[in-house]
């Protein structure tokens, strides 16, 4: 390393504060919800390559630490003094903004003349124009229908602002006021930054404070490095769905190779499934980056919690993502919910990272962010009253030695929910029911946490009911070593009256006075068998009301008596009877075990293979004809029930279908 | 204990404050007996009314008042803290409306990380099987859904019986608009389980958010046994001794509570250590015209910081608990992980650390000789030549120089570099570092307000807080420092300081969209009333009380809210424009737009209700009469290489005295650095005003 052990220090504590000032102050002066309640936005400092080298740790989006500013930077030939560059174009951003409500501004610091860094900001705008109201909806199919497309382009050109952006900016939105006033926090923030920095720098110097950059760098990549080694050199397979794409039934599979070689990672994301021409694409444009590689920080953190928040975490990854696939989609594919395949992404690499620790990696989380939305209109005023219910999250999973949390879900965001009382405030419904929803946690020795319920009663005349990240309907999240999978997620109308409907994936229901709504979030994986688990564990939870006594019986082989005591001889005659079991590695639930033996990993992954080249429409047309004969009329639910030469033979089919797709 | 006393027969007035090694005595004499006497006694862990009550009978011969005059004794204990932190509260029953169980469990659904996943989540201050539900169900408007029937309240009552719990906590949701039929179901709780206690959340803090209300409604049923139990033995203790006294006890808002107060309400007291200090600093400034000001208290583990503006302490209604959130009106102080006790090491990639971890009382820092052997920042201050390891705490404890010395060289060793390899230069490497987590800690933190530090003025206390004020002066642009005389009894001080104090807050339910009802003064009034009530009880000797209004705001549609304070004026007029007006402007001032035709909504009034104990005049100090002569000088190590600083000591200090850095004041319980480049005049409160650029 350039600096002294002491200089260095101290630089880093500096300038990693000068991060979280900047999102504070972003916070403090930020106009709408998303700014200042739910914090979708972000800060950072960033080194002459585009990397960031200083991100908070308390405020903010945890996640974007892996973006890169690089390509935004050269798309303007540069930033001279007093420029400021705004985007929010996935692709001719390099994949700096995933989604067009993703407004990113960087601003260079200069100082005698020299460029010493760029401060950055994002925040997530409540509308940038486009097909629905706040420009994301899962149904749309290219990325024009999803709002203004702002190419790299400078928002202030020497310390003065360009007139044109910025009207065209209020033109191209249904809440200019709003947005102008959050791109005015922005440009607030990048301007505090530049202040710090350069006091850091008139106390340091210049060539301190770019040593202190390369040196955080290093730093963070030699204690990362350190962490990846517990890493056993070897490759790890594993893959995951999404329950669906919206425009087709089919489910949409995430395939990821972990790769380690003494601390050094590949992550080969081969395999995956082609893009889709719904909402769900994550525009990587085939680099490492953040949606792919966020877990990875994860794990660094967790196992050595001292590492300096910076892009040096990832300089021992390498990630490769083939062209055309769900996770690098050719311009102009559609991106607004990213988010979604992003929480299946992550979980990918925790299921292959588990291959690889088994007693170090949680078994799978909930997986789900579902903000269930109440439309009502006021027949007084006509106006429409539209109130997020809850963001339903389900449980995280169980990991050797601990149980999972019930009822919380850090994946990819980690957000607060909403007081019932402000809600019931605030909407024409009264919430009958918020809870951990019982024996929904993967049972093993630890048990996976609990997903929520959530049920309300409507109390206007009509209202409709929107929900979005409705997933995990199909595919259970799956459990490790042994550990059962966590119960899939469910919606119902009126549950436990004599109208009781299954409503699977809501998208917009109409309902009445008196009709009640119950969401279910799944939840997670359980590690370990449940066998193994201590009857007094069992008996507490069944005391706690985490797990039915039926499933204490069923599912872990522990028998209580009328009091909830355990019966001791009863438990161990019981758990003799099942004898010794080999443990499945993963236990991901009999509907995918079902799909994934008829949908063979190899078979898929030719078939992909062959489709990345096409263009999207006739890639998914293809797609759609052979997942259409495989199945040949049968409903995914009737899979697990089907007999295993059926599935053969249709596994078989799959085969032919693919030696008849041209590359 | 008496309670009648009226403020001209009090002979005394004593703040008391339970630190970890000291218990701290600060003793007033409003009959003219003349300034303050200090007294610090051994803390009693095991017991702390023991060292009280000791320490209690100690200071009033030194003071010379005899034990049984009429006085006050204003105490400040950590118990009610401690409990939550450490989990020992006593078992409850958590009563909620149906469907609404899992209110601790879900919480507000955040994990602590985003990234650590062996991080769990916050243990559920009521475990789930002690969380009852019942039927009575209140809705958003106040009106009433359904109701518990008596078979159901009896059933409840069986459980609670056997489930052996010393309270019942009840929690009903939307019970903050209208609190009846969660009273009603507490009464008929209590009716049917004599010698339980039942607690009504609205009755604790009728604001809105369950989740929150629910948990400081425990958390107080779960302190108040052991509390309860320590102001017990404590009046036992006093009057065993003769001691006749009235005893508040201080509060996490700045202010003290009546003993009947502070034992039914624990709760409002778990801050109130820092909260204390902030109370003194406030006082200082006062009578020193000094109104912005930012407090620190450098103690062994710890640098705490707040941020005062208009000589009023910052409430905040976040403060964090361990994993818990606390929404009563607390003292905003921040706590960086550096103090004197921080330990000093290299990680695995050689870089310099300081903190968070500590040395704490036990072994202590190296130079303390009781077997630590990792060097701290004090053990950086004593081989520097910062502390003179014979004068400290006054020469009753010898440093071992030669320790110190002995645990900075390995680190030295470890670090293996030309520019680094005497303990000397480690010390003054690892002050550097100390001073960077402070100052980007409180940069942090006025970040959030968008204030610029160079507009206050720094007041020091605590232990290390006077010696390490100017490098973070220095460090973050601070230009004045104000350095009280007493530094580590300032907790003590600000008990004898503080007014009685207390904060009320209720929610307004369905009514908050229609302000122009007038349902926001009711309410307010209905506060006003029941303040007066409270304050009333407190003791006769109280002057008469002052009241403070404010309200929580926001646009219809917005997610946050303003918190908008009321003149007594507009209070007195109660007219909605006036509050719409007020609003408007606040918003305006944070965020820069007002939206004129924008629907505005009350969501919560606050009031606050303070009164006078005593009007504790600061002493003043004599006026010189000559120039002040350093009593020595001293070798001290800054920038690289050692230098004289001139040697004072504070009691030889008087008013209108002035002197330059570098130099250094020695007092009995702490050392002042005063830095090259700045200028010292001490003040005729004896505070010594340091000025950067200010040299005579």
């Amino acid at each position: 390393m350039k600096l002294d052990p002491v200089t260095l220090e101290i630089m880093a504590t500096k300038v990693a504060a000068v991060a979280d000032e900047m999102g504070y102050t972003l916070q403090r002066t930020g106009r709408t919800l998303y700014v200042k309640e739910t914090a979708d936005f972000g800060t950072a400092l960033v080194a002459r390559n585009g990397k960031f080298f200083a991100y908070p740790n308390a405020i903010g989006v945890s996640g974007f630490v892996d973006l890169d500013c690089r390509t935004t930077i050269d798309a303007v030939g540069g930033l001279d003094e007093g420029d400021v560059v705004i985007t929010n174009h996935a692709y001719l951003s390099g994949g700096l903004s995933t989604h067009t409500p993703d407004v990113h501004v960087i601003r260079p610091v200069y100082i005698d003349g020299r460029l010493v860094c760029y401060t950055w900001a994002f925040l997530h705008a409540s509308d940038v124009g486009g097909r629905v109201p706040s420009s994301i909806s899962p149904s749309n199919g290219e990325i024009f229908q999803e709002g203004l497309l702002l190419p790299p382009c400078k928002l202030v050109r020497r310390g003065e602002p360009v007139d044109e952006v910025f009207r065209i900016v209020s033109a191209n939105t249904r809440t200019p006021e709003e947005n102008l006033g959050d791109i005015k926090a922005m440009l607030g923030a990048l301007a505090y930054g530049e202040r710090r920095v350069r006091e850091i720098v008139a106390q340091h110097g210049i060539d301190a404070f770019l040593a202190c950059q390369d040196d955080l760098f290093e730093y963070s990549r030699i204690k990362a490095r350190e962490a990846f080694r517990r890493v056993p050199d070897g490759d790890y397979d594993f893959w995951d769905y999404l329950d669906d794409d919206l425009v087709t039934p089919y489910p949409r599979r995430i395939r990821v190779r972990l790769s380690a070689r003494s601390g050094a990672l590949v992550l080969d994301f081969d395999g995956t499934d082609p893009q889709t021409l719904s909402a769900f694409n994550v525009p990587t444009l085939g680099r490492r980056h953040p949606w792919l590689t966020l877990r990875l920080v994860s794990l660094a953190l967790s196992l050595d919690r001292t590492i300096p928040i910076n892009a040096g975490i990832l300089d021992n990854v390498e990630v490769r993502v083939p062209e055309g696939s769900l996770l690098n989609p050719r311009f102009p594919a559609a991106t607004g919910v990213r988010h979604a395949t992003c929480i299946r992404v992550y979980d990918a690499v925790t299921g292959a990272l588990a291959r690889a620790l088994p007693d170090v990696m949680p078994a799978c989380n909930g997986g789900v962010v579902i903000p269930i939305v109440f439309a009502e209109n006021d027949p007084a005023t006509g106006r429409s009253n539209v109130v997020v219910v809850e963001p339903m999250i389900g449980g995280m999973g169980a990991r050797r030695g601990a149980d999972g949390v019930d009822g919380r879900d850090s994946s990819i965001a980690n957000l607060a929910n909403n007081p019932l009382e402000t809600i019931e405030g605030s909407a024409s419904l009264r919430v009958v029911n918020y809870a951990v929803r019982p024996d929904s946690g993967g049972a093993g020795e630890w048990r996976g946490g609990t997903g929520l319920e959530i049920t309300f009663e409507v109390l206007a005349d009509e209202a409709t009911v929107l929900g979005r990240g409705m997933e995990r309907f199909r595919f259970q999240p799956w459990g490790l070593g042994g550990g059962r999978p966590g119960s899939a997620a469910r919606t119902l109308l009126n549950a436990g009256t004599p109208g009781e409907r299954e409503l699977g994936k809501i998208d917009a229901v109409r309902v009445r006075r008196g009709d009640r709504i119950t969401v279910l979030t799944p939840g997670a994986g359980g590690f370990g068998d449940p066998y193994a688990r201590p009857p007094e564990r069992v008996a507490e939870d069944v005391r706690k009301g985490f797990v039915s006594k039926r499933a204490a019986e069923e599912d872990y082989g522990v028998v209580l008596d009328g009091d909830g005591r355990v019966d001791a001889a009863a438990t161990a005659a019981r758990r003799r009877q099942r004898g010794a079991k080999p443990l499945a590695a993963v236990s991901t639930g009999r509907m995918r075990e079902a799909w994934d033996e008829i949908f063979a990993d190899e078979l898929v992954t030719a078939l992909n293979r062959r489709l990345y080249g096409q263009p999207p429409g006739p890639a998914n047309h293809r797609r759609n004809q052979v997942f259409a004969e495989v199945l040949d009329g049968v409903d995914l639910a009737a899979l697990p029930g089907m007999p295993p030469d059926e599935r053969g033979r249709r596994r078989s089919r799959l085969a032919r279908l693919i030696e008849d797709t041209g590359a | 204990m008496s309670t009648g006393e009226t403020r001209r027969q009090l002979a005394y007035v004593v703040g008391v404050d339970v630190g970890g090694t000291f218990t701290d005595f600060v003793l007033f004499r409003p009959d003219g007996g003349g300034g303050f006497t200090y007294y610090k006694e051994p803390s009693t862990p095991d017991d702390p009314a023991r060292a009280v009550g000791e320490g209690l009978v100690a200071t009033l011969e030194l003071a010379g008042v005899p034990r049984d005059a009429p006085g006050v004794v204003l105490h400040g204990t950590t118990i009610a803290l401690n409990t939550i932190l450490q989990n020992k509260g006593a078992p409850v029953v958590l009563i909620t409306s149906r469907g609404n169980r899992d209110v601790l469990e879900i919480g507000r659904a955040r994990m602590p990380s985003s990234f650590d996943f062996t991080v769990g989540k916050e243990t559920p201050v009521v475990p789930r099987d002690r969380v009852l539900e019942c039927g009575t169900r209140i809705g958003p408007d106040g009106e009433p859904v359904s109701e518990a029937d008596e078979r159901e309240v009896e059933a409840l009552a069986d459980a609670v019986r056997s489930a052996g719990v010393s309270a019942v906590a009840v929690m009903l949701l939307n019970s903050y608009v209208h609190a009846d039929p969660e009273r009603d179901l507490v009464r008929r709780l209590a009716a049917r389980l004599p010698g339980v206690p039942v607690v009504a959340s609205a009755d604790v803090w009728p604001e809105i958010r369950e989740y929150e209300r629910a948990l400081v409604t425990v958390l107080n049923a779960q302190i108040t046994p052991l509390m309860d139990g320590y102001l017990g033995r404590l009046g036992d203790r006093l009057a065993a001794a003769g001691i006749r006294a009235t005893v508040f006890v201080t509060a996490s808002n700045g202010g003290v509570l009546g003993l009947a107060t502070a034992r039914a309400r624990p709760i409002d007291t778990i801050l109130s250590g820092p909260a204390s200090g902030v109370t003194a600093a406030i006082e200082i400034g006062r009578a020193a015209g000094v109104t912005r000001l930012i407090t620190f208290d450098m103690g062994g583990t710890s640098a705490d910081i707040s941020v005062v503006r208009r000589g009023e302490p910052e409430l905040t209604t976040q403060t964090m608990v361990g994993d818990l959130p606390v929404i009563l009106p607390s003292v905003h102080v921040i706590s960086v992980g550096a103090g004197g006790g921080s330990i000093v090491r290299v990680d695995e990639q050689g870089l310099l650390k300081v903190g968070p971890e500590s040395a704490g009382a036990a072994p202590g820092p190296a130079a303390y000789g009781r077997g630590g052997d990792r060097p701290t920042v004090t053990d950086c201050y004593v081989v520097n030549g910062w502390i003179d390891p014979e004068s400290f705490l006054g020469g009753r404890m010898r440093l071992d120089v030669a320790a110190a010395r002995r645990a900075l060289s390995g680190v030295a060793a470890r670090l293996a570099r030309a520019d680094l390899e005497t303990p000397e230069a480690v010390a003054e490497a690892a002050l550097r570092i100390a001073t960077a987590r402070m100052a980007t800690g409180l940069l942090r933190h006025l970040a959030q307000k968008g204030e610029d530090p160079r507009t206050f003025t720094l007041v020091p206390f605590g232990g290390a807080g006077p010696t390490h004020a100017s490098f973070l002066a220095e460090e973050t642009g601070i230009r004045r420092i104000l350095v009280p005389r007493a530094a580590s009894t300032f907790c003590a001080l600000g008990a004898v300081l503080a007014p009685v104090k207390r904060a009320y807050a209720a929610s307004l339910g369905a009514a908050r969209r229609d302000p122009a009802s007038g349902a926001a003064w009711e309410l307010l009034a209905r506060l006003e009333e029941e303040a007066k009530a409270w304050i009333a009880g407190e003791g006769r000797m109280l002057t008469s009380p002052a009241f403070a209004y404010g309200a929580d705001m926001r646009y219809a549609g917005q997610a946050f809210n303003v918190e908008v304070r009321i003149p007594d004026d507009v209070r007195a007029r109660a007219r909605a424009d006036d509050l719409y007006e007020l609003f408007h402007r606040e918003h305006e001032r944070l965020y820069g737009f007002r939206e004129e035709r924008g629907k505005v909504e009350v969501i919560t009034v606050r009031l606050t209700v303070a009164a006078d104990l005593v009007r504790v005049p600061l002493a003043r100090i004599d006026a010189a009469k000559g120039p002040v002569r350093p009593a020595g000088t001293r070798s001290v190590r800054h920038g690289g290489a050692s230098r004289p600083f001139a040697v004072y000591r504070r009691g030889d200090l008087r008013a209108g005295h002035r002197f330059d850095g570098p130099a250094i004041v020695e007092q009995e319980d702490t050392t002042v650095v005063v830095l090259p480049g700045w200028g010292v005049t001490v003040d005729d409160f004896g505070n010594l005003v340091m000025e950067r650029g200010g040299q005579a």
